[in-house]
């Protein structure tokens, strides 16, 4: 499968993160560029795995600029100026985020949530409504159109907050662990939404974390792995990329699963033991 | 019968209620065993229900319209006060300010009272100002905890969305908090009403319940203050049940 990269769509350099004197992750370093592929719109799907209070929260805040890195920077492409590779340092709102426990404005019911994520919007009242009504027909949300989230089951939750990004966001979203608390009918629905979000536009960029790795081998066409680093010997208590797996590369990107991909899920299983 | 002796277990609405009328029943049967002999304590329910009447008969329901309309304006200029500065207490250079206005609820009413003696002389607005400043300090107390508990995740979900950090405080804090004000108020409520009796009693202006217990008081009159207490109290829980009930049938989704 050819396919080659163009502009820098996410630039992460020296990125640190600590909380008072507690440094949570450090180091990261990572490039992602505009995947083209001749006779398709690929956007870009990137997952980041890791055990438990390795940093993958931390590292999404730091991301999508809801917590300040205590050093290094994030650049995304300002894709406002219409030039090539013109980057800006990333601020709150410009990326959107799905956080690990889906929240939402608890006084909004499913549908006013959705009106307010499409405020900014230039649509007029009869063509938000067409466009709310569609996502929630499509997404199984139309009997909890007037509900509260305190009324909605979790996997309701997290897909009005995964549709209320989608509606306010530009090209990037940061899900963190979209897939967990979900059945198997809705992991599908996610999966669609995966596919509709990056076959929309070359731009859209899609960052997840999962404690899933047969989803993050399934899906991601580049897989980060966040762990302890063991340097000369000795295992430091920050978080950092310990392994970068480049699915293009290894051509297991937008290919069904297979026995190839059992063999990366393994090789990551085992990253992530050792980190 | 066992598992109404039994801790953690739940019982029918049927039995809840069993129970509670059983409650009352033993209290009053209590009321009218110790108040029967010669000596007693409390006044027997007959020497209440002529005190109530006494009461009724002076102008009961004008004295509690004025306390309410007293409690009422002072709670209204308070939460104002107190919401003011407990929202602007987001912005750092205010919050010492808000913080420095709950801690003052450790002053001594006498001190607040001698000082506004001095710039207030009407003593209706005087008695406005000392529930005031009381009430300001514990609404901003509460207010403060209040909005100490809201989770990270809810300001960085409205500023994930592009919401500008004014708009912030505006969703999340000022309508997405709206039924916590009025729980605030409810759970204040009972201080105020207490300090709104004594309050009445030290500064007499236009009557109110305060002014009828102080009166009772002097004529000894065992029967009528307990009528009087019981009356107070009545009063001062339905505006809770009121101010409840308001909450849970505007806000649905409030499950504090
Ligand atoms: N606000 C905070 N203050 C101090 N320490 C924090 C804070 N938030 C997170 N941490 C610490 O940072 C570390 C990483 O947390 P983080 O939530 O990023 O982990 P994670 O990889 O997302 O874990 P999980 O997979 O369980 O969600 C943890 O050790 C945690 O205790
Ligand atoms: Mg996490």
């Amino acid at each position: 499968m050819t396919y080659n990269m163009q502009n820098t769509l996410l630039y992460v350099e020296d990125l640190s993160v600590a909380y008072g004197d507690k440094v949570i992750i450090k180091d990261i370093n990572l490039v992602e560029k505009d995947v083209i592929r001749e006779g398709h719109i690929t956007g870009q799907v990137i997952a980041v795995v890791g055990r438990s209070g390795r940093g993958k929260s931390t590292l999404f805040k730091a991301l999508t600029g809801l917590v300040k890195p205590t050093s290094g920077k994030v650049l995304i492409a300002n894709t406002q100026t219409g030039l090539d590779n013109d980057a800006k340092e990333v601020q709150e709102g410009d990326i959107g985020f799905v956080d690990q426990k889906y929240t939402l404005f608890r006084n909004k019911t499913v549908y006013e949530t959705m009106l307010f994520a499409l405020r900014r919007k230039e649509m007029t009242k009869a063509e938000k409504h067409t466009q709310i009504m569609q996502y929630l027909r499509d997404w199984g949300l139309e009997n909890e159109k007037d509900q509260y989230p305190c009324e909605l089951s979790g996997g309701q939750r997290q897909r009005t907050a995964v549709i209320e990004q989608i509606f306010c966001s530009g090209h990037y979203m940061v899900l963190d662990e979209p897939f967990s608390g979900l059945d198997v009918g809705n992991i599908e629905d996610v999966k669609k939404a995966f596919d509709l979000i990056t076959a929309s536009h070359e731009f859209n960029t899609i960052i997840y974390s999962t404690h899933d790795i047969e989803l993050a081998v399934e899906l991601a066409d580049s897989i980060y792995v966040i762990g302890y680093p063991t340097i000369e010997g000795k295992r430091m208590d920050y978080g950092t990329i310990v392994k970068h797996f480049d699915m293009k590369e290894l051509e297991l990107a937008w290919k069904d699963y297979g026995l190839d991909h059992i063999e990366v899920v393994k090789q990551i299983k085992q990253v992530m033991l050792s980190s | 019968m066992k598992q109404l002796f039994t801790p953690f277990e739940n019982v029918s609405k049927n039995t809840r209620l069993f129970i509670v009328l059983g409650w009352v029943v033993l209290l009053l049967g209590f009321w009218f065993v110790s108040s029967m002999g010669e000596r007693h304590l409390f006044p027997s329910p007959q020497q209440v229900w002529q005190g109530f009447l006494e009461l009724y008969n002076e102008g009961l329901v004008v004295h509690i319209g004025s306390s309410l309309l007293l409690c009422f304006s002072a709670i209204g200029i308070a939460i104002v006060i107190s919401l003011v500065f407990s929202y602007l207490s987001t912005v750092p250079i205010i919050k010492p300010v808000a913080k420095t206005l709950s801690k003052l609820r450790y002053l001594p009413l006498t001190g607040i009272t001698f000082y506004l003696a001095i710039l207030i002389s009407d003593a209706r607005t005087m008695q406005v100002w000392v529930l005031v400043v009381f009430m300001s300090t514990y609404l901003t107390t509460s207010l403060l905890s209040m909005l100490n508990a809201i989770p990270q995740e809810e300001f960085d979900h409205a500023r994930s969305l592009g919401c500008s950090r004014w708009e912030v405080l505006w969703e999340v804090v000022v309508k997405g908090r709206i039924d916590y004000v009025i729980d605030v108020i409810r759970q204040n409520l009972a201080i105020v009403w207490m300090m709104l009796v004594t309050v009445e009693s030290i500064l007499v202006a236009a009557g109110g319940l305060g002014f009828l217990i102080k009166n009772s008081d002097k004529f000894m009159n065992h029967g009528r203050i307990i009528a009087l207490q019981i009356v107070i109290l009545g009063v001062g829980l339905f505006i809770d049940f009121v101010l409840n009930y308001l909450r849970k049938a505007f806000f649905r989704y409030s499950k504090i």
